[in-house]
């Protein structure tokens, strides 16, 4: 299709990207005067900002695509899938308040607060490259969604979508930094939320409404596709049972741990840019709140927009479904507003993950490794030139990426799979070791490509489905970091007894816990003792 | 360029930033390690 603009419509347009590129403007000056504004705002976020940038950054371009795919394909059995972000409903009063106590930058940095020694390093220079790498990725996935958005809005050639929406956005994330990404994701976040709910709203209405929604289900004979538990059997088919409950384990369970899911890595530094503990628990658990809502009218929407156009057969086609609700039934002067909203959501992914993989390469790869004498002027700097190459690589592989969507499964669910246990053991047990987590992430790289490509290509194994990928890597995984966790010395109790204080972790601590309180600094009922008491206390609450 | 050189070369360049990554930490490591060892 191709969608004739007013000038009005280009109006809307241009007016949202110069509000974008103001924020850039205005916190200019903060963005510029340390590390820590360039990346974390200074740690000093109200709760609702860090909460709507993970709204906002979670509401990519390729996100009504993907959801219009699973629940076109499943009906409302589809909204599992994205009920993986539902592991925030637990970590934000778990991992995010472990993770926040620790003050650790990256997650990467986190590994040499909890583990020590050469194994430490090790983890986080790995860490620290793979994000750096990961960053680039889903930047060229995201630009290559915008690219095929823009191809079926105005028939343009996929790069000129892919490049120019990406450089525009550049300009704010350079110049202010994570300033700007977090000032423009609350204005992008606000007008995504709102566009989103009048154009599903919008699509339901066309479609008669749940009611007509419905009847037309019954007349078409598949009102299977309103039940959320219409799987295809307990082991095999499209949608099993057994991957609806693979799911739920790996959300709730994963909710525990840090990096259990590929969302984590943005929460972290969210989480870090919060004033205070609460603050940052708060922002996961909204942020995550308005992600859900989001997918729940969505998923009605995309029911309606089956029941306008069924039996399309071809992912291409049907996957624009949310799309063509917009720019098939908005009325003229709208569609530019809509087009707007699109650039917003697509804008809020791409701002976050060029500063999330600058703050990588500069935090632990150059300061860490290379210049750790380097002045806060020169880590800006650093930054920038990171950001800009983060921005080329991400053309790269977008434009490689086009006929590649595979990647995807690969490298964001299959490289997670083997080391889900592992992300889970490191904070809730203290005997889990640097090369206990590092053998899991060395093995996981070997078992995925035997286990998704080698071996069935070869007919050692069939082809495996998600669940069974899954367990598998995990079971594989664990056969190799238990022994190698037993077979190696365990932390040391100073740095142990150092990070507990610090972190306060739940789960299996207590030769720790108990080293801890023997040294007076917690008491027995687990609150701060003394001196670390005095320290943790607030500011006003010393004064009085 | 067909999907399986293509997820090859990607994934290759992604273990060689992470690989970077590991050697960079490894020669930090023991470059403060060795310096340590000098100190009287």
């Amino acid at each position: 299709m191709n969608v004739t603009f007013t000038l009005l419509d280009w109006l809307w347009v241009a007016l949202f990207l110069l509000l974008m590129i103001g924020s850039g403007v205005l916190f200019y000056r903060l963005g510029k005067r340390s590390e820590s504004d360039f990346f974390l705002a200074g740690r000093g976020l109200p709760w609702w900002l860090p909460a709507s940038s993970v709204y906002a950054t979670h509401t990519a371009t390729d996100t009504p695509m993907w959801i219009t795919g699973v629940i076109y394909q499943h009906g409302m059995a589809g909204i599992w899938y994205t009920f993986f972000s539902a592991w925030a409903a637990i970590s934000s009063f778990v991992s995010t308040r472990i993770f926040r106590r620790s003050l650790a930058y990256t997650q990467a940095e986190w590994n040499v607060v909890r583990f020590t020694g050469l194994g430490s390093e090790l983890l986080r220079g790995w860490m620290a490259g793979w994000q750096f790498f990961m960053n680039m990725f889903v930047l060229g996935w995201v630009g290559i969604a915008m690219g095929k958005v823009c191809e079926f809005l105005f028939g343009w050639p996929t790069w000129i979508g892919l490049i120019s929406f990406s450089l525009v956005c550049a300009i704010y994330v350079l110049a202010a930094g994570y300033w700007g990404v977090v000032m423009a994701d609350f204005q992008q976040g606000i007008i995504a939320f709102l566009v989103i709910m009048i154009v599903s709203f919008w699509g339901i209405f066309v479609a008669g409404g749940p009611t007509g929604i419905i009847d037309k289900l019954a007349a078409l004979d598949m009102m299977e596709r309103i039940n959320p538990f219409a799987f295809t059997g307990w082991w095999s088919g499209s949608f099993p049972a057994a991957w609806f409950v693979t799911m739920l384990i790996i959300a709730v369970l994963g909710g525990f741990g840090m990096g259990t899911s590929i969302d984590w890595y943005v929460e972290a530094q969210r989480i870090q840019s919060a004033k205070s503990v609460r603050d940052a628990s708060y922002s996961i658990w909204w942020g995550t709140l308005l992600g859900l809502v989001r997918n729940s009218v969505w998923a009605v929407s995309i029911l309606a927009f089956f029941v306008l156009f069924p039996g399309m057969t071809e992912t291409a086609d049907y996957e624009m479904g949310w799309f063509r609700l917009g720019f098939d039934y908005l009325p003229a002067g709208m569609l530019g507003f809509f087009f707007a909203a699109i650039l917003a959501i697509h804008l809020s992914t791409i701002s976050s993950h060029l500063n999330l993989g600058a703050l990588y390469a500069t935090r632990d790869l150059y300061q860490h490794y290379v210049n750790p004498k380097a002045d806060e002027k020169k880590l800006v700097q650093v930054g920038r030139i990171s950001t800009v190459i983060l921005l080329l690589g991400s053309f790269f592989y977008g434009l490689m990426m086009e006929d590649i969507t595979s990647w995807l499964i690969f490298a964001l669910w299959i490289m997670a799979a083997g080391i889900w246990l592992p992300n889970i053991l490191q904070v809730i047990w203290w005997r889990f070791n640097a090369w206990g987590y590092l053998s899991a992430w060395i093995a996981n790289l070997g078992f995925s490509w035997l286990v998704v490509w080698i071996l069935p290509e070869l007919g050692v194994i069939p082809e495996l489905l998600d669940y069974q990928q899954f367990w598998l890597l995990m079971l594989l995984g664990a056969l190799v970091f238990i022994p190698v966790t037993y077979l190696t010395k365990p932390e040391s109790m100073d740095h142990l007894v150092h990070y507990y204080v610090m972190s306060r972790p739940i789960g299996w601590w207590g030769p720790v816990r108990r080293e801890a309180e023997r040294r007076g600094l917690i008491t027995p009922a687990g609150d701060l003792a003394g001196l670390a008491a005095e320290l943790s206390r607030p500011d006003d609450a010393k004064r009085k | 360029m067909n999907q399986g050189l293509a997820t090859v070369i990607g994934m290759t360049i992604a273990y060689a930033a992470s690989f970077l990554g590991l050697i960079l930490a490894w020669r930090s490591y023991k470059k403060h390690h060795s310096q340590e060892e000098e100190k009287p």
